[in-house]
């Protein structure tokens, strides 16, 4: 029998034992040194990735979010209890150091849309001579440049905006595409209401951009550990 | 259990219900811990909203799309 895993946490007493998991499944905290892994039993050798199975995952992770701040495993984590504590150990300062970073904060996503004008980029079917070939690719190459300078200019914006209330962002910037930006801020819970506060009056001042915020969530995107355990152990 | 943080989900045209699974599973799958070769989902049964499973978890803009048309119909 493997265990689906949900997420680690410091805090022992942080899990409610009524919580259902996975399919309705019981969930257990399984204590590995002085760290507990919030666990089910599982008997199928994969996880279906439907909308139930997603959504009982999350509400796991987030069950214990107002006591503690967890660091959850990936969807569809599955593995047997050797492995568990092979991974905890050894990865314990990596992990402690992940616990230190997200302790005390949620994470809040903001995710920007802007509309792209493809007037550059619509092929043309009169190009008749290599001049014009060129010409057609020179404003092409200009359009993509100025995409980019667009998206970063917007990522610095908002960093700007919510400058001195995060303790860490991770940014997906894609210039080329209508999701401009990808962003996720590790915030302090005390701070929340005045990080809310900044974006709803920063969006005010951008009406060309779409936005979509949510959370809180349990720090998903702070949860790796791969730079710390490269950092420690030079592994690539 | 109730919850003093409980999500929000702000935006100017979209369904928020979707959207909401939309963020939930950008983040359960898109992120997180991961022990090395232990990811083992299946997406035979995939029921998500609407589309697949790349499509849908890649991208708002996506989601802003079949919304849009499923207002048209």
């Amino acid at each position: 029998m493997k265990l689906y895993a949900y997420c680690l946490v410091e805090d022992l007493d942080a899990f409610d034992p009524t919580t259902r998991g996975i399919s309705g499944a019981a969930v257990r905290s399984l204590q590995i040194d002085d760290l507990a892994v919030l666990v089910s039993d599982f008997n199928a050798d994969t996880v279906a990735v439907t909308k139930e199975n997603a959504l009982d995952h999350a509400a796991v992770v987030r069950s214990v979010l107002d006591r503690t701040a967890p660091l959850p495993f990936r969807f569809g984590t599955l593995v047997t209890g050797q492995q568990l504590r092979s991974y905890i150990s050894a990865r314990k300062p990596a992990l402690q150091t992940r616990f230190e970073h997200v302790r005390g904060c949620v994470e809040m996503s903001v995710k920007i849309i802007r509309e792209i004008s493809t007037d550059n980029e619509t092929p043309r079917d009169d190009i008749t001579s290599g001049t014009s070939f060129l010409e057609e690719k020179r404003l092409a190459l200009l359009g993509s440049e100025q995409k980019a300078a667009e998206a970063t200019e917007i990522s610095t914006w908002l960093h700007e905006q919510v400058n001195g209330l995060i303790r860490d962002e991770q940014a997906t910037v894609r210039s080329s595409e209508k999701l401009v930006l990808a962003a996720a801020h590790l915030v302090e819970r005390d701070k929340i209401p005045q990080y809310k506060e900044r974006l709803a009056a920063a969006r005010k001042n951008r009406p060309e951009l779409h936005f979509l915020f949510s959370g809180p969530w349990p720090p998903y995107s702070f949860a790796n550990i791969e730079l710390e355990f490269k950092t420690q152990f030079g592994v690539s | 259990m109730s919850s003093s943080f409980d999500q929000m989900i702000v935006t100017e045209e979209w369904e928020s219900t979707d959207l909401s699974l939309l963020e939930t599973l950008d983040h359960v799958l898109n992120r997180g811990l991961v022990i090395a070769g232990e990811i083992t989902i299946a997406v035979a049964d995939i029921d998500l909203i609407f589309v697949g499973l790349n499509v849908l978890v890649s991208s708002v803009e996506t989601a802003h799309e079949v919304l849009r048309k499923r207002q048209t119909e």
